[in-house]
């Protein structure tokens, strides 16, 4: 009967079954522990057993931060988004109510999604955790960005946004500062929004505030051709700036149009206005 | 606002037909690195507010200092990843024969060289307090082979496995400054297990009979150390992944080894029954 037991223990081995299947018996004197049974395998080396052990709540812990970091980076993107999209429904007539919302709308997301974040970071691991919530970091630094820039005029600094942020933190810990990289992807992503922007406003008649958008635009690409080589992994940057001249290309071309046509731009399809570059131009059906 | 569609693509169209100072609009937008295009289009020519200079040229200088780091870091990995292919080729004669001290001592010596290096790592970064995983990537790799054979020169001393906070000391790193990784430890241990199967079968040829036992004893303690762990599904996930099939091929190891009684009398693992069989 031994005898079928040792080779059932055989056939376990060579089917290479998981190793609670093995025995261990680690140290004990052979000939006192005639009776020993399959023991499921947790007699693991206790130093080691303890090491892994806290190695598991290390990890936990980091990961767990992580998900909570992912979750409100999420909530930043969408609710910078919706920001983002309150600028664009701006026109001549409601301009300061809609700059107004968004402000608010803005302010909103600082004081309920950014500051979530600055919780769940706790004033650490901001490098290690950077992907966890960059992209949402990149949304806002874009909403900001655009929402002062419809306000103002000028390009909101790093600075300035990062003073706004300050009082999201705890004094006891450190503060959440946005760093050079996400503010400058951000502000990449700025520049599609300005192109979406200055069509717009060309199609609603505010050729002057287009051309200002164009000259905007036009100095941040400027500004950062010099810049963007010298980014930490600088590969998604450079496509970034590959779109960007598309897009100030596009403002470009859009007010050269005004420019040429001038006050013809805006008429309407079918005029018998031989001058009229829409002259043969069929009306279509909206 | 529809109808104005196709009247602004036909602006467009009309746009690039001309051939307007072709050189600005046709050459540059296609290759990034070469200078922007002289703007012929704006009627308004401003001077770039200075304001934007100014933020940006603080950006350049500030990003061409953590280019000038990096570059200093990576010299210093660089020689850490020689430091560590001597030791590495140290070790790989234990490979040849039952061990020798001498083997062991030569790649101990080997590591203090190692320790310089990151002592000299740790200061380039000490300047960015806070920084290290900016930077990480730059050394991350190199740390897990480092890791890898401190523990399996660990292991041929002593026979358990190196802990984390013991393979810190011994780089002579310390986690308030500039410490040791957990993940990039525990990967080092994975590429450690890597080693076990053909150490254990250069062994059994050399005439060791008793090293697939203990071999096995420790692989499956750290196997099932390991599954302890709650991994995402990252490059630590997978080189743990690897570790079942060093594992199985050690079993097969001692299996192969046991069955035909080459195993030393009373040394075997929990087999009643097969002791003493011939």
């Amino acid at each position: 009967m031994l005898h079928s037991f040792s080779s059932l223990q055989r056939f376990s081995v060579f089917m290479a079954s998981k190793p609670q299947r093995f025995h261990q018996i680690a140290g004990t004197n052979f000939q006192s522990s005639t009776k020993r049974v399959r023991t499921m395998a947790t007699a693991i080396e206790p130093a080691m057993k303890d090491s892994f052990s806290r190695y598991a709540e290390y990890l936990n812990d980091l990961n767990d931060k992580r998900d909570r970091v992912v979750k409100a980076s999420r909530d930043v993107t969408m609710n910078s988004k919706k920001v983002i999209f309150q600028v664009h429904r701006m026109s001549k007539y409601n301009k300061v109510e809609v700059l107004e919302k968004a402000e608010k709308d803005l302010v909103a997301v600082t004081d309920q999604y950014m500051s979530r974040l600055v919780k769940e970071l706790q004033g650490t691991d901001f490098w290690k955790l950077r992907r966890a919530y960059s992209p949402g970091i990149q949304e806002y630094v874009e909403a900001a960005t655009f929402c002062g820039f419809c306000k103002n005029g000028t390009l909101l600094k790093l600075d300035e946004i990062n003073k706004t942020l300050l009082p999201l933190s705890d004094p006891s810990l450190q503060p959440l500062q946005i760093n050079i990289l996400d503010y400058l992807l951000g502000v990449a992503d700025l520049t599609g929004e300005l192109m979406r922007l200055a069509i717009g406003m060309i199609s609603d008649g505010e050729l002057e505030f287009a051309e200002k958008i164009c000259t905007f635009a036009r100095d941040i690409y400027r500004e950062l051709t010099l810049v963007v080589p010298h980014m930490d992994d600088s590969s998604d940057m450079k496509t970034k700036m590959d779109i960007m001249l598309q897009s100030v290309m596009k403002i470009e071309n859009a007010c050269f149009s005004v420019h040429v046509r001038g006050s013809e731009y805006i008429p309407l399809l079918g005029s018998n206005d031989t001058s009229s570059f829409l002259v043969g131009v069929p009306d279509i059906e909206i | 606002m529809q109808y104005l569609k196709p009247a602004f693509r036909k602006a467009a169209f009309y746009c690039h037909s001309l051939t307007l100072n072709p050189t600005s609009v046709v050459l540059f937008p296609f290759r990034f690195r070469l200078a922007p295009p002289v703007s012929r289009f704006s009627s308004s020519m401003a001077v770039p507010p200075s304001s934007l200079d100014k933020q940006f040229d603080a950006f350049r200088v500030q990003l061409e200092e953590s280019g000038t780091l990096r570059d200093r870091i990576r010299s210093v990995v660089s020689e850490i990843e020689s430091s560590t292919r001597l030791i590495y080729a140290t070790l790989l004669l234990v490979h040849h024969s039952r061990p020798t001290p001498d083997v062991l001592e030569k790649a101990k010596s080997q590591i203090n060289v190692l320790k310089e290096q990151y002592k000299q790592l740790a200061e380039v970064v000490g300047g960015c307090p806070g920084q290290y995983y900016r930077y990480h990537g730059d050394w991350r790799s190199e740390t897990q082979s480092v890791v890898s054979m401190l523990a399996f020169m660990h292991w041929l001393e002593t026979g358990s496995l190196l802990e984390h906070k013991e393979a810190e000391e011994k780089l002579g790193l310390n986690s308030s400054d500039f410490g040791l990784d957990v993940e990039d430890y525990l990967i080092g241990v994975c590429f450690m297990s890597n080693e076990l199967p053909r150490y254990v079968v250069n062994q059994v040829t050399a005439g060791d009979y008793d090293c697939p036992r203990k071999v096995l004893k420790f692989l499956t303690d750290l196997h099932a150390a390991f599954r302890m762990l709650n991994l995402r599904n990252d490059f630590l996930r997978k080189k743990f992944d690897g570790m079942k099939y060093d594992l199985r091929k050690v079993e097969e190891v001692y299996y192969d080894v046991k069955i035909r009684g080459l195993t030393p009398n009373g040394e075997s693992i929990g087999d009643q029954g097969i002791q003493g069989q011939s």
